[in-house]
């Protein structure tokens, strides 16, 4: 994908550490779903005020990890009713955390594959989030 | 002024700036009156090094952005831990070029 324009090394720079940000958040604060759309959150409101390309990309982050924390949430949460409550592990149950799993690794790998593209100053858009970044994300404020 | 002077203070000071800020910084020192030259000799620039190992090894307790002159936003950080250490891991990622920041901001109070 093509940028409407070619970003500086400063851009791409601050771009990649939107995605690094939200990795090391997510490390740091595992298992609680919340803490990495938190982190990508004040580090979007933060550059909100950058150039067009860092502020497209905190909001690509931002907008990966809003999608994360209900599906997250959930997985915690049941586990949690699980391991101190009365329910027991049901079909249901394995099969969510499977989808969850999933749905985590792919949204990982895509997160370090964009940190290291964006680095370069490639501009990747992912599906689905791309198109509502480009129209959450406006060229002139 | 002289631009063999520039160059000079250039070469010796650009990894203070960001880099897209230099070429901003050098136009600037050229049209610059010759009698600030001295001052401009005695800034100190913060280096963004320090700062990032400052940050990593006593950023929840603020200390990083006292050293860089945020002393409200360091208190606040030290009031809170680091913001419970999410401002700590975030700040590793913006310290660098908050101490760019504020050294563009030193060297503008004084062009």
């Amino acid at each position: 994908m093509s940028f409407s324009y070619g970003p500086g090394d400063h851009e791409s720079e601050k771009a990649s550490n939107s995605y690094l940000m939200s990795l090391i958040a997510l490390i740091a604060g595992l298992p609680l779903p919340i803490i990495n759309l938190l982190a990508t959150g004040i580090f979007y409101l933060v550059n909100r005020k950058s150039s067009y390309f860092v502020r497209w990309h905190c909001t690509q982050a931002l907008l990966s990890q809003f999608s994360m924390l209900p599906l997250n949430s959930v997985a915690f949460w049941w586990t949690l009713s699980i391991v101190f409550g009365s329910e027991g592990i049901t079909n249901n149950y394995v099969a969510y955390i499977i989808l969850v799993l999933l749905f985590n690794s792919t949204e990982f790998v895509a997160t370090i594959y964009t940190a290291i593209q964006t680095r370069k100053g490639i501009h990747i858009e992912w599906f689905f989030y791309g198109s509502i970044t480009n129209l959450i994300c406006k060229t002139k404020k | 002024m002289d631009s063999q002077k520039v160059d000079m203070f250039i070469i010796a000071n650009s990894k203070y700036f960001e880099s897209h800020q230099v070429i901003q910084v050098r136009d600037k020192l050229l049209q610059m009156d010759d009698s600030k030259w001295g001052i401009v000799q005695t800034l100190q620039f913060k280096d963004p090094t320090i700062s990032l190992i400052v940050s990593l090894v006593a950023g929840s307790l603020g200390i990083d952005r006292f050293l860089i002159g945020d002393t409200g936003l360091g208190i606040g950080k030290l009031l809170t831990c680091g913001g419970l250490g999410l401002w700590a891991i975030i700040d590793w990622f913006l310290i660098m070029e908050a101490t760019r920041e504020k050294n563009m901001d030193n060297l503008q109070r004084i062009l």
